[in-house]
């Protein structure tokens, strides 16, 4: 094989196997900011390496036995600089134990871990709340997904220092606030799962808000939170919000190819050709939804999400979505996940299921509250509903006002030429 | 990016397997696939009964025909298929060549797209 290839042979096996490698080391080291360094030595090896030796027989078998190698060494040199008496015999004596201790924790963690698994804690740990949400983000792809730091930075549109010292300062306060690589348990677990969840669907929005024809990366961030969604609903499948992130990723992700007319404009979901729908992804959405509404206790604000997704995924035209069912479950969200946003939401699916006046009187609460002042969508929807009851001068204000408020600017044509579509005052029938 | 790997083995060689050895590599190939859903890469994996019992159809005369296999012409079979969504070319190159039916078939790694993309 020549070598560039086998160096775009290793890049590619690194994305696949960086997790369980990085994470193996982090149950040696302790460390998940020192096991990604390391694991990165072995990567820089294995680059040089590889093209001259070839490539191994069992590639991904090289890769984790040479970082557990080197993350013993690194116990070994530690133990040595901490001048514990120094002699070689001692250190090799240190590495055995290290490797008993690691044996027994691995079949202590068998014994009593509730999910004990690498990659679990890996990511749990990537995740940690004393982290801010960027930095969650950055390290969740570089440990997780074994993206490189270029490789981010370009998902992103930051500067390559940027997201390098974001990286850097992550795995600082990882080792100051002395955080331990582990899975939380019970009541901890929910919440530091939240943590975890928020990450995972950030990096999917990343992706999922880029154009198509941007650089490829963004489209592949939604392709790797799907990713980290499939992998974790595999290691906790009796989380129900687990089950329903990836619900709502497959879901949204199934109408990539259709959300975005040729010429790059966004089509809204109701004018969306739904032949263009992944059908593979629906059905996978759907039956993580299924067994998420099949796990005892109320449904989290993902799962309802999902449901409200899926309820426009089984629609096969515009005209046979469900809306009583949609006004429902976002009355079911505005509860358990309270927002202006979502009370939007849930007034439009009411408008369209009871009749414009029913989601009209919730549009003049929000408008009321003043919690939406400068929100585009607000008047838009007032005018919309307001149109639809024949007040066309009014919903007329209304769409402008939306426009004068857009700062995108197919945004603004849309709502313009909706102003205008409302027309001038209709003339009284003789 | 979806790639399917179709798994192309010489025809007759199920038939001449011992019984044995035909759920041993049944299990390793299944094997695989749980390990392509736990990385979160699976979309859909199937394997195929032999073309003995395929239909193939074509209307490109002007009405359907129907034809019942065997199909002795082909030489090789579909024996069965991994759907799978990964991020570049290499990493289902990767993939395949970890499939245990290299051992005993073609794996075929082909690109999903839209049948106009040349």
């Amino acid at each position: 094989m020549p070598p560039d290839d086998t160096a775009r042979s290793l890049v590619a096996l690194w994305h696949l196997e960086a997790a369980r490698v990085i994470g193996r080391v982090a149950r040696i080291v302790r460390d998940v900011g020192l096991a990604e360094d390391i694991a990165q030595d072995v990567l820089v090896t294995a680059l040089e390496r590889w093209p001259v030796d070839g490539l191994p027989a069992n590639p991904a078998a090289w890769l984790m036995t040479a970082a557990s190698h080197r993350a013993l060494d690194h116990l070994r040199h530690t133990a040595m600089a901490a001048g514990k008496e120094g002699a070689i015999g001692h250190a090799l004596d240190f590495a055995h134990q290290a490797a008993a201790d690691d044996a027994a924790e691995r079949i202590d963690a068998a014994l009593d871990d509730p999910v004990g698994d690498d990659v679990l804690r890996l990511i749990f740990t990537a995740c940690h709340p004393v982290l801010p949400p960027e930095a969650r983000c950055a390290l969740t792809l570089k440990v997780m997904g074994g993206l490189s730091t270029t490789e981010i930075a370009r998902a992103y549109l930051k500067p390559e220092a940027t997201i390098a010292q974001r990286i850097v300062r992550a795995k600082r306060s990882l080792a100051a606030a002395r955080v331990p690589c582990e899975v939380p348990r019970g009541a901890e677990l929910v919440a530091r799962l939240d943590s975890v969840l928020e990450v995972i669907y950030l990096i999917f929005n990343e992706g999922y808000a880029a154009t198509a024809g941007e650089d490829w990366m963004r489209p592949a961030l939604a392709e790797e939170a799907q990713r980290l969604g499939r992998v974790l609903a595999g290691l906790l499948p009796a989380q129900g919000e687990v089950l329903g992130l990836l619900a709502l990723m497959e879901i949204q992700a199934s109408r990539f190819a259709a959300r975005l007319a040729p010429d790059g404009s966004p089509v809204l979901l109701m004018e969306q050709d739904r032949s263009r729908w992944d059908r593979l992804l629906i059905r996978r959405g759907l039956d993580a939804l299924n067994r998420a509404e099949a796990l005892p206790g109320p449904l989290g604000p993902y799962t309802v999400q999902a449901a409200i997704a899926a309820c426009h995924a089984r629609a096969a035209r515009a005209a046979d979505t469900d809306w009583t069912h949609i006004a429902a479950l976002y009355d079911v969200l505005a509860r358990i996940a309270p927002s202006p946003v979502v009370r939007l939401n849930q007034a439009v699916a009411v408008g369209m299921a009871f009749g414009p006046e029913a989601g009209l009187e919730i549009v003049e609460h929000l408008h009321s509250e003043g919690s939406l002042d400068g929100y585009p969508l607000l008047p838009a929807v007032r005018g919309d509903l307001l149109s639809r009851l024949g007040h066309h001068a009014e919903a007329r204000a209304e769409f402008l006002r939306a426009a004068g408020l857009t700062r995108n600017a197919r945004e603004r044509a849309l709502l313009q030429a909706r102003a205008e579509a409302c027309g001038p005052l209709p003339r009284e029938a003789r | 990016m979806a790639y399917l790997l179709l798994i192309n083995e010489t025809r007759g060689e199920r038939a001449a397997r011992p019984e044995d050895e035909a759920h041993r590599l049944y299990d390793d190939m299944m094997a695989f696939a749980a390990s392509l859903q736990a990385d979160g890469i699976l979309r859909a994996a199937e394997s195929l009964r032999t073309d003995e019992h395929a239909v193939r159809i074509s209307a490109r005369s002007g009405k359907p025909q129907l034809v019942d296999g065997p199909f002795a012409e082909a030489r090789e079979m579909v024996g069965g298929f991994f759907l799978i969504d990964v991020a570049t070319r290499e990493e289902a190159l990767a993939i395949a060549r970890r499939c245990p039916a290299v051992a005993w078939a073609t794996v075929e790694v082909r690109e999903c797209a839209p049948c106009h993309v040349l």
